[in-house]
């Protein structure tokens, strides 16, 4: 190691006399591309080369778009870092192999690198090393990043360094990208490497690219470097830390109640710890808007900022907690390397409905969000599951439809959270199964004919998640997620606020010293603006047993499910404002909430509960719709996937509010 | 025989591996090469897939494409 660090030293005062820095005098970054096999820990090399946040889990193939970054400034002259998605197999099959592969032997179009870091894990070195040898057949400056060495002693190996350096030709670095060991020295040797690209010939690129001699001529050099101590296969087989975790865990009576239970307890605790934080919010919120009314001159403009942007923002930022907890339990289950083991258990049932194992990962993504759902269904290789998988991931119940359902199971069971807790159980478990359902049918009755499909999973070895890393993925998800909702949230809430406060000079009670209205007036919410809009669909909405208002609500539910609850917050408290001057509740709002004109009460049981039957099939997601497209790279698909589901969630609903209440529930 | 066949925690060699050409292709490429030792550590509850353990890598194999290894 010490000879090895002197070398690099000494290379690389001779190439700042020989070369200007090459980095410093250009005006365009250099690109640098981060390849490996999957789960080689590509990612938290990212993580730590650029200080920022990306995607980062212990499950084979997580990296399914291209994410870029700088490297940090204390590494020396900035490169920008793109990170590839993992490659098992350079015959690509998975869509996201072939992006790679072509960005490596310089087909992509826009992604051109300069020079290459091959991260390649120490214990499993002729696998990836294999791999390397495909980047050093490009003849690009490339360094290889040794990770996993911390797993080493548990796999009763050792690597050194310096000798498999010298064996291979190609500067080695050992890192952990998770605590940043190392990144420092691997930079360096980049630069070196960018600063010579005439080095000499790696004798990686005469591995042949035929697989059977390419992994034997591998173990020969190996074996002639002396590089690899003690690889003992067979006691690793049996007697590891993960073989013992994977006896239980695929254990053949304990496998599923593992794994159930895992997941319930995913999403109870998600109720149960973000109690008293969502309390706190809430508590917040509203003595921010007491405390505006209080500032403010009275008018319509402190209400504005009270009912409208501050009211309308507190009731979504009441569930960030319940999300932030979400990333944060999936991003540890990830990282753990247990996901693959779920995936494994699942294969056999979700092959029989024509899925693949790896479309267990999205389906339980989709319980966060459809969007990276939709995306890393790209690890999977047939086309025909990759597609079913997508179309049946609006359903799985993603955290946008928890503040939707957590309103109105709060509206349904008044005061007993554990009733509501075990509902929506139910309803989480209902979504997985109607996804089943659904993916069953299709795979069936339209795509019958079966292509060729291939499971070979890696199944990663145990490690324990750092706290760290964990917390900063959790904040990177969180906050994207955030950014995304919050926008059309802030912008969606002010236009109702206006829309439902103002309406039409001519329809407004004529003003008591005769003088003509204006042509825009403010206007209670019988006269506004949103009620002749909401009025003119409300037929529409009788069969689902509910009035304009909620129905100005699904429709703005649209740009994002949970805006449903801040147009709820503003037209429900709109409506009510005269009656009280106490900030009430929107849960006790809406539940005297009545009919225009009637004491006919709004949110009934039947109501209520169409209402869940709707959201839960309805595809209320522009964005899902737009991902879709640009996945699919058709728009039929995506088209047909929002009016199917819309129209399912329609009708259902519609069905079950009209059966109650002939079977007299009201 | 057919690595279906064959018993758990114990090694075997591999004598060849068959299949349709994209996934033999696939299995080859993931180490899986004739002359190389494997053992199958288990099986998931359903029976399907196995575990394999492969060049330092457990890699689950559905037994549709366990089939197609033949082992010694």
């Amino acid at each position: 190691m010490h000879s090895l660090e002197a070398a690099r030293t000494a290379s690389s005062t001779e190439a700042q006399q020989v070369f200007h820095p090459p980095l410093e005098t250009k005006s365009q970054l250099l690109t640098v591309c981060l390849t490996g096999a999957p789960n080689a820990g590509k990612t938290a090399l990212m993580n730590a080369l650029t200080g920022g946040s990306f995607r980062t889990a212990n499950y084979p193939g997580v990296t399914v778009t291209l994410s870029r970054g700088k490297s940090k400034a204390e590494f020396g002259s900035q490169v920008l870092l793109v990170d590839l998605p993992g490659v098992h197999s350079t015959s690509a099959v998975s869509p996201e192999e072939e992006l790679s592969c072509r960005v490596i032997e310089g087909r992509h179009n826009s992604v051109k690198p300069d020079a290459l870091v091959v991260a390649v894990d120490a214990t499993q070195l002729e696998r990836h090393l294999r791999f390397a040898s495909f980047v050093a057949r490009q003849h690009k400056p490339m360094v290889i990043a040794l990770t996993m060495m911390d797993l080493l002693p548990r796999a009763q190996q050792s690597v050194s360094v310096s000798k498999l350096e010298a064996a291979i030709g190609v500067p080695v670095v050992p890192v952990d990208g998770r605590t940043g060991w190392g990144a420092a020295d691997l930079m360096s040797a980049l630069h070196i490497a960018l600063a010579n690209p005439v080095t000499r010939q790696s004798a990686l690129v005469s591995v042949p690219e035929e697989p059977v001699s390419a992994y034997q001529s591998i173990r020969d050099l190996l074996a002639a470097s002396g590089a690899l101590k003690n690889s003992n296969q067979f006691l690793l087989a049996r007697d590891s830390f993960t073989a013992r975790i994977d006896r239980v865990v695929l254990d053949r009576y304990f496998g599923f109640p593992i794994f159930f239970a895992i997941l319930v307890g995913l999403f109870s605790s998600i109720f149960w710890i973000a109690r008293p934080f969502m309390d706190l919010i809430n508590w917040l919120f509203s003595q921010t808007g007491h405390l505006l009314l209080a500032l403010l001159p009275p008018g319509a403009l402190s209400r504005f900022l009270a009912e409208g942007v501050v009211g309308g923002v507190g009731a979504v930022a009441v569930f960030f907690p319940q999300i932030v907890i979400l990333f944060f339990l999936m991003t540890l289950l990830e990282d753990s390397g247990y996901l693959a083991r779920g995936a494994a258990l699942v294969d056999r049932p979700l092959s029989y409905l024509g899925l693949h194992g790896r479309s267990f990962v999205p389906m339980l993504s989709g319980f966060a969000c459809a969007i990276p759902a939709v995306l890393a269904a790209r690890t999977i290789p047939s086309k025909r599951e990759r597609l079913l998988t997508i179309w049946i991931l609006p359903l799985m119940s993603c955290s946008a439809r928890l503040p939707v359902y957590a309103l109105l199971l709060g509206a349904l069971l008044p005061g007993a959270a554990w009733k509501a807790g075990m509902t929506l159980g139910v309803i989480y478990v209902s979504s997985l199964l109607v996804g089943a359902l659904v993916a069953g049918l299709i795979s069936r009755l339209i795509l019958r004919r079966r292509t060729a499909s291939l499971l070979a999973m890696e199944m990663p070895v145990y490690r324990k998640p750092l706290l760290k890393p964990t917390l900063r993925m959790t904040w990177s998800r969180a906050s994207a997620y955030l950014k995304r909702a919050g926008t059309p949230i802030i912008v969606i809430s002010s236009c109702l606020w206006l829309l439902s406060n103002f309406g039409l000079g001519s329809h407004q009670p004529a003003p008591a010293d005769g003088t003509r209205a204006p042509l825009v007036a403010s206007s209670d919410l019988d006269h506004s603006f949103a009620a002749q809009l909401g009025q003119t669909f409300e037929p529409a909405l009788h069969p689902m047993g509910v009035d304009w208002r909620v129905g100005v609500g699904l429709i703005s539910a649209f740009a994002a499910r949970e805006v449903f609850v801040s147009t709820m917050a503003i037209v429900f408290h709109v409506s009510e404002a005269a009656d009280t001057q106490q900030q009430r509740s929107l849960l006790e709002n809406m539940r005297t909430a009545t009919f225009l004109g009637s004491s006919k009460r709004i949110f009934t049981t039947s109501s209520i509960l169409g209402l869940i039957v709707f959201f839960f099939f309805s595809l209320q997601c522009l964005s899902t719709v737009a991902v879709v497209r640009s996945e699919t790279n058709s728009w039929r698909l995506a088209g047909l996937q929002l009016l199917f589901y819309t129209g399912l969630g329609y009708l259902l609903s519609s069905a079950l509010v009209v059966s109650l209440r002939f079977l007299g529930v009201d | 025989m057919s690595l279906l066949d064959a018993l758990h925690n114990k090694w075997y060699r591999v004598e060849d591996v068959a299949g349709p050409d994209d996934e033999r292709r696939r299995l080859l490429d993931l180490g899986v090469t004739p002359g190389e030792e494997l053992v199958v550590v288990q099986s998931v509850p359903l029976g399907d897939p196995l575990v394999v353990m492969v060049r330092g890598m457990r890699l689950a194999l559905r037994r549709r494409e366990a089939s197609w290894i033949s082992v010694r």
